[in-house]
């Protein structure tokens, strides 16, 4: 019998509202790469994060070499060896390489940093993995891969054995991936146990030796990885039964609304051109990371554009704050509601009018009160929004619930393109339905609308039209009728350099 | 009838912040009867007339700073805006101008030094801390410096009239001073409550990633409240500047200060996005009763300001604990 030093059972896991992880198998001998596979949302990361001791689970039974663990805290995953690199890095910009790594257990002589000693540490672990860096450079300065390389050397300094990799190679470039690749070898081979999370498939041939894959928090298969095909990986990962309806209406698609024209902003927004045209809804399928709600952001005036031309029903539009696409006709429901779409301590009333707040004002500015009520309980009544009352402040509410305050407060105007970012991101089924049935009736009134998700079966189910992003860039177009989630997946992951 | 009306009682508890008012003004009556009881003569109707003249300019100031605080900012130039305003307008009187371009003159460079700060802020992106206290010791030396580092003579008989609009005059039995503090309650808390600039600086306060995205131009609602605080410490400055007759460099120290303490005891949320004029009103006049009734009771300056002080961090206290107990709650459900 082989020698596992991590063997995590039937693992189960609740959010409110949601069954994260349902009884989940995960195991890890040391010397291995274990990729970690899901579509997003599948659980993995909550699994990581359980393993670490970010979160308590609610069930199942935990060994750390062979030594069962109670309730693990990130201390003790320390202790024992237990380090995970995150997708965000988290360094102190303004110290050093050196302080860095032995941040929080600083070496002390007589009572004050002794940084020779540091150093001379620090340049010992770098050397060992061959990575070219001076300790005494300040991270801040370093590009990301190196950055990354650091956090890894830090791990290994808190002599960790088992290393979480979430998303490494997500912000690197092949040159920088070939040499975190050696890295990744270099640990194998002393025996330290490696846990990858990538999306990126083509990768997994270069370094994985086992593969686990998850799908909607449920465990899926484990299996060598020279012994399944990349279709078996895939199929593994997205062909779930298709349980929730995707509702759908069939409009004539009609005149062109909008058109974006070679549109640049930043590394992930390049060269972006699409049309879109009344009666339809326009998926963006990729992978996290590849420049969609960058996109939606620069067509929205939320950030800068460097080049590029918004035409919209023939004019060309100059947009460069929201504001200006708003009087447009043009409006976003941003990915994150929190962070960007709800004002939390205000009520759902003000939050529903704010966008609104020139079609409710008379010329001096003054709030018309009727007419505010009257939108606003239109808007509720429409979205079916459970409510005790719409002087509720908005940040009590459900996830769905405040979703379709992000979503409702743009209906209330005669806006020609709605965009909406991830409008179904951790919201119950029901409530996705909802807001399907909403994206249609817009459709079914002549408004474009551009859908931006990473679920792949709701982009298929709901969309006319699929634009694959990867990197910042287009790399495909399809037809509903022509789209299969391996020819999404495909586009998804053209990377400009195939490692 | 008697439904209708606990309706219109329901509507008004409904007004989200209104519980933190009512709570407040149960701490105000409860001070009021205690200072009452102690010594009689506090309800008499001189000090009753004086006391409401003496928070006249802090609620005023403190109009200025809930704006400015409702989004999540702060402005510490509002004393030395004040001392400015005091100064500006006693040194032009005193060299023979009429007094009411005078108090044009004055409200103009004030409104200016806010338009200043809130470039600084929202435009230039330094932290309000910062800004504003880099104007506050600017606008303190312009303060020292309009009448070459020398306190103002008496303003004189020319100003008569502007004293009595500022200080002493009275009308329907009240001071003149109270009234401006009750007209620019009722236009402020208009603003704030009635029209989209009021909603916007809410919004902004709230989260000004959602605001910005739902089309409020940021910039101009950031210059807007400073420019309320400026306006505001303006017209405190005129009035200091009446009631003594004259111009003094230190017009207006700490205000900002006392500003602030009005608009957080009243429930104005330091983190921004939450809190109701009427919430300021209560704070300014805890603020005053304080001050008042302690100087009634024979409390020497420095325990009064030590009790003015605690009561502050008391506030502010219960407020963030309030705040960050109640999301935790509602995760354990």
């Amino acid at each position: 019998m082989e020698e596992y030093i991590v063997e995590l059972k039937n693992i189960t896991k609740a959010f409110p509202g949601v069954l994260a992880l349902d009884k989940v198998q995960f195991n890890l001998k040391s010397g291995e790469v274990m990729a970690l596979l899901g579509e997003n949302g599948a659980g993995k990361s909550t699994l990581m994060k359980i393993l670490s001791g970010v979160y308590s689970r609610d069930a199942g039974e935990m060994k750390i070499f062979g030594r069962e663990v109670g309730e693990m805290t990130p201390r003790l995953a320390q202790e024992m060896g237990v380090a995970i690199i995150h997708q965000e890095l988290n360094m102190c910009r303004h110290l050093t390489v050196a302080q860095n790594m032995y941040l929080g257990r600083e070496i002390m002589r007589a009572g004050q940093v002794n940084n020779r000693t540091m150093n001379e540490g620090a340049r010992e672990i770098l050397g060992e993995l061959n990575i070219d860096l001076d300790p005494e450079t300040v991270v801040g300065d370093l590009p990301v891969s190196k950055q990354q390389m650091v956090e890894i050397a830090k791990a290994l300094s808190t002599n960790a054995k088992i290393l979480i990799m979430d998303e490494p190679t997500s912000a690197l470039t092949a040159k920088e991936i070939d040499d975190l690749f050696a890295i990744i070898r270099k640990l194998r081979e002393d025996g330290k146990g490696i846990v990858y999370i990538s999306h990126r498939l083509e990768e997994l041939q270069h370094i994985v030796d086992r593969v686990t894959i998850m799908r909607d928090g449920k465990y899926i298969l484990t299996g060598d990885f020279r012994d399944l095909t990349m279709e078996e990986i895939i199929a593994g990962m997205v062909g779930r039964e298709i349980k929730e309806k995707f509702p759908r209406v069939s409009c004539k698609k009609g005149e062109k609304i909008l058109e974006v024209r070679h549109l640049n902003a930043g590394r992930m927004v390049r060269d972006i051109s699409f049309e879109l045209y009344e009666g339809e809804i326009v998926g963006f399928a990729g992978l996290m990371g590849a420049g969609r709600t960058e996109t939606t952001r620069a067509i929205f005036g939320a950030d800068p554009k460097d080049s590029g031309e918004i035409v919209l029903e023939g004019k060309t539009l100059k947009i460069s704050c929201p504001e200006d696409a708003i009087k447009a006709g043009i409006v976003l429901a941003p990915e994150d509601r929190k962070k960007d779409g709800l004002c939390t301590k205000l009520s759902v009333r003000d939050n529903i009018a704010l966008p609104n707040l020139d079609i409710l004002c008379d010329r001096l500015g003054v709030v018309n009160r009727n007419r505010e009520k009257e939108m606003v309980s239109r808007t509720v009544r429409d979205l079916m929004i459970r409510l005790p009352g719409d002087q509720v402040d908005a940040g009590t509410l459900s996830g769905g619930n405040q979703q379709k305050v992000v979503v409702g407060k743009w209906l209330a105007r005669n806006s020609r393109v709605v965009i909406f970012d991830e409008p179904t991101r951790g919201i119950d089924v029901a409530a996705k339905v909802e807001i399907y049935h909403l994206m249609n009736q817009l459709k079914a009134r002549g408004i474009g609308v551009m859908f931006v998700s990473s679920e792949m079966p709701e982009i298929m189910g709901i969309s006319d039209r699929i634009i694959v992003m990867c990197d910042g860039r287009i790399t495909g177009e399809l037809c509903r009728e022509d789209a299969t989630q391996d020819q999404i997946l495909t586009y998804a992951t053209r990377f400009e350099k195939k490692v | 009838m008697e439904k209708e009306k606990q309706n219109v009682l329901k509507r008004i508890m409904m007004i989200r912040g209104m519980g933190q008012v009512v709570t407040v003004t149960a701490g105000l009556v409860v001070l009021c009867i205690v200072f009452g009881i102690i010594n009689p003569n506090f309800f008499s109707g001189r000090n009753v007339g004086n006391l409401l003249r003496q928070i006249a300019p802090i609620l005023i100031v403190g109009i200025g700073q809930s704006y400015v605080v409702i989004t999540a900012n702060i402005d510490l130039s509002i004393g030395s805006v004040m001392g400015m305003s005091c100064m500006i307008s006693a040194t032009l009187m005193t060299r023979g101008m009429n007094p009411w371009p005078a108090v044009l003159i004055t409200v103009v460079i004030c409104i200016v030094t806010g338009v200043l700060n809130g470039f600084l802020v929202a435009q230039c992106k330094l932290p309000p801390f910062i800004a504003t206290l880099g104007t506050m010791t600017v606008t303190r030396g312009i303060a020292q410096f309009v009448n070459g580092n020398y306190n103002t003579d008496a303003i004189g008989e020319k100003a008569e009239g502007f004293r009595q609009f500022f200080y002493y005059g009275k009308t329907f039995g009240f001071f003149n001073t109270v009234w401006i503090a009750v007209i620019l309650f009722l236009l402020f808390n208009f603003v704030l409550s009635r029209t989209r600039t009021g909603r916007h600086i809410y919004a902004v306060g709230s989260n000004i990633e959602a605001a910005k995205l739902s089309g409020v131009n940021v910039v101009i609602i950031t210059i807007k409240v400073y420019v309320a605080a400026a306006f505001c410490a303006c017209a405190a400055g005129l009035i200091t500047c009446a009631t003594a007759g004259m111009g003094t460099m230190d017009a207006g120290t700490s205000y900002e200060m006392y500003a602030v303490a009005a608009s957080v005891i009243g429930g104005v949320s330091p983190l921004g996005g939450q809190g109701l004029l009427l919430g300021t009103v209560i704070g300014a006049a805890i603020w005053g009763v304080l001050q008042n009734g302690l100087q009634f009771v024979g409390a020497p300056v420095a325990i009064r300001n030590i009790v003015v002080g605690v009561i502050v961090i008391v506030s502010v206290l219960l407020d963030v604990l309030i705040r960050s107990n109640a999301p935790r709650k509602r995760k354990a459900k």
